[in-house]
């Protein structure tokens, strides 16, 4: 290999990161959890949410953005194959909601400090997690402490995740506390991108996620989700049915450019 | 192989301090009356500092220490004890034995729940303590006769761990006099000008053998190390059951079903209790004015509390189809033995810690409070609102009834 391509490949991965750059057919990263959502496992984080390290999901601004519903909906993949808890700092769990997802609730443990207990909270983050915890999603509300308070908090749950090669999600509302996007190893910013209707009733949301952080790989990815909102009260099918988080299917695009960069849907753009 | 050691007091003294708890501290002697013709069975630190021994006469006991207390042997609360450090041990040992002053585990191979040897010993030693309430001395070591040994170094509260090679290392310095042999043999040793193992351990066996017999190949084994007994789990019960006569026939399956999960449960907590697993679980109805009609089943996994027995029952209970109403049920369970673990599922992360974060949530419950840590359940007859779709319920621990 020459020198001079050899010194761009250390400049690449010095900037973006040991993973950005990878020989073609490798096999597929053994520290990640496939979400066995295409677009997310192929885009924003090759192979999946890694594991061992935070992965943060952070709103582009006030208002929804999705990321309480992603991150249900990931524990709601997640709990179909491994013990999961779930930290309801937001206090806006509804478990009926998580079953409707698709979770299996008997794999699903509620952490629920109270309000504004967020210290008390990732005190039992850790410590499940330090335990063997496999899974762990964490759902911050509007409360938040001083960054000085953060930063002890956050590192040992960091370690502890570290240590354990758990998987870890945390959902933060604007504006999310520079100690917290310090910590994250990977931060999916979402932005609402509309809602999704279906005779004239709100069937989902529609947002647009973009890769705002990515320690094990390059950022600047984006993609669009649709976060279908399950039917209220239809338990049965739900739980035969448990499917949520699917790509938003775009007739006049082409299947590859789905969940791609640029892919964004053109009426989405039309409205800004 | 990998032994754990733990030194004990006599479980006859720890049951006789338990339920005499005032003599904490004073000197008490446990083997019966001083009229007795009987030897010291066992003496506490206080007894034993004002020179008493065990093997002694009663009597002499007496006179050395004429304060001691005298205590008969409790066999009921020594056998309660045994199987309470057995059923301590068998939560993360697979193989173990326990005597009146010294308990054995295997450490063989890893534990998912533990990164290294040390973590699971002291666990082990947390749990025994925790059990009979005294500090224990631990050794761990590649044999049962070093990890004895190790655990006659070491110290209450302490752990002496013997690296896998280093058995021979560790024995070189020691006496004859720990050798489990013939006290003529360790005199003769002595009279070769042998003082200590390893001058043992450096003879050709061919020679010890010309002295000694085959006796010989087992010194020179013992001097380095190399000791073949291995862990004896004591014998276990084969097979109990649990009968439920019902206050009047019935054909209603929800009250058999209820009447066999009243049966399961008292059963689970028993296997729980010792430790034990069962390898076949039958369910039997008595119906009336007819014969009783039964089924049995080897489950793939041998089920050692409620919740696996009650799996493996369920499938049972299906197979039944009573002609007659049904005045009793029983269900019960074969092939008792220590259970070894709970098989973790292999294809699900994160199963082999399921114990350890269970008992997590149990602390967070008892620190924070216990709606602090739940697990949601959907409602059987949801209704019309959404917050009665579901209801809360405690973690359940693994083993706890269903």
């Amino acid at each position: 290999m020459p020198d001079s391509l050899s010194a761009a490949l250390a400049t690449l991965r010095s900037r973006y990161g040991p993973q950005a750059l990878r020989r073609g057919g490798s096999a597929e990263e053994s520290g990640t959890w496939s979400t066995t959502v295409p677009v997310l496992d192929d885009v924003l984080t090759p192979g999946g949410i890694p594991r061992g390290r935070i992965t943060l999901l952070a709103p582009a601004g006030r208002g929804p953005s999705g990321r309480l519903t992603l991150l249900q909906s990931l524990l709601a993949l997640a709990s179909r194959s491994h013990d999961t808890a779930y930290v309801d700092l937001a206090g806006t769990l509804d478990p009926g909601f998580l079953a409707d997802l698709g979770a299996d609730l008997a794999a699903c443990l509620v952490i629920s400090p109270g309000p504004e207990r967020w210290e008390r909270g990732l005190v039992m983050a850790r410590a499940l997690v330090t335990s063997g915890m496999p899974w762990v999603g964490i759902a911050l509300g509007w409360a938040q402490p001083r960054p000085a308070l953060w930063e002890h908090a956050l590192a040992t749950i960091a370690e502890a995740v570290a240590k354990r090669g758990a998987i870890c999600v945390i959902a933060a509302p604007a504006p999310v506390a520079a100690p917290l996007r310090h910590a994250s190893s990977l931060t999916l910013v979402c932005a609402s991108a509309g809602w999704q209707r279906a005779n004239g009733d709100v069937s989902g949301l529609r947002v647009r996620l973009t890769t705002g952080k990515n320690k094990l790989g390059a950022p600047g990815a984006e993609a669009h989700l649709l976060l279908r909102y399950p039917r209220p009260y239809a338990t049965a099918e739900m739980l035969g049915l448990p499917s949520v988080v699917v790509p938003r299917l775009q007739p006049s695009a082409a299947p590859e450019a789905w969940g791609l960069r640029g892919a964004r849907p053109p009426h989405v753009a039309a409205r800004g | 192989m990998r032994v754990l050691c733990a030194r004990h007091p006599h479980l006859g003294l720890i049951a006789a301090l338990r339920r005499y708890p005032e003599l904490r501290g004073e000197p008490v002697i446990v083997g019966g009356a001083p009229e007795l013709r009987l030897p010291v069975i066992a003496a506490s630190e206080a007894a034993q500092a004002a020179g008493v021994r065990v093997g002694q006469p009663l009597r002499q006991a007496q006179q050395i220490c004429p304060a001691a207390v005298f205590v008969a042997l409790d066999p009921a609360g020594i056998a309660r004890l045994r199987a309470a450090v057995c059923a301590e041990l068998h939560r993360l040992s697979p193989t173990v034995e326990a005597g009146d002053e010294e308990a054995f585990g295997d450490l063989s191979g890893r534990h998912a729940e533990f990164p290294d040897e040390a973590s699971w010993a002291s666990a082990l030693a947390r749990g025994l303590r925790g059990v009979l309430d005294v500090e224990i001395a631990v050794g761990v070591a590649g044999s049962r006769f070093v990890a004895r040994l190790a655990a006659g170094v070491s110290h209450p509260g302490r752990i002496r761990r013997i690296r896998a090679g280093d058995e021979a290392l560790f024995l070189a310095p020691l006496p004859l006099d720990v050798l489990p042999v013939d006290p003529a043999v360790t005199a003769r040793l002595a009279a070769f000008g042998l003082d200590c193992l390893g001058a043992v351990a450096s003879l050709a066996p061919a020679d010890l053998q010309r002295q000694f017999g085959p006796d010989g190949l087992r010194l020179h084994r013992l001097a380095r190390g190399d000791d073949s007994a291995g862990i004896q789990p004591g014998p276990v019960r084969r097979s109990w059951s649990e009968r439920l006569v019902l206050e009047g026939a019935t054909g209603d399956l929800e009250i058999l079903l209820r009447g066999a999960r009243r049966c399961i449960a008292a059963l689970g907590d028993r296997l729980t209790a010792l430790g034990l697993a069962a390898a076949e679980v039958s369910v039997t109805f008595e119906l009336e004015d007819a014969e009783a009609i039964a089924t049995s089943a080897v489950p793939a996994a041998p089920p050692g509390n409620a919740a696996e027995l009650w799996t493996a029952a369920l499938g049972l209970l299906g197979q039944l189809r009573p002609r007659a109403p049904v005045t009793a049920v029983r269900v019960g369970v074969t092939g008792l033995a220590p259970a070894s673990g709970r098989q973790a599922d292999l294809l699900r992360p994160g199963d082999g810690a399921r114990e350890a974060v269970a008992a997590t949530a149990e602390r967070l419950r008892v620190r924070f409070g216990a709606a602090t840590v739940r697990r949601p359940r959907l409602a059987v007859d949801p209704g019309d609102l959404p917050e009665r779709r579901f209801t809360w319920e405690a973690p359940l621990p693994v083993g706890s009834a269903p």
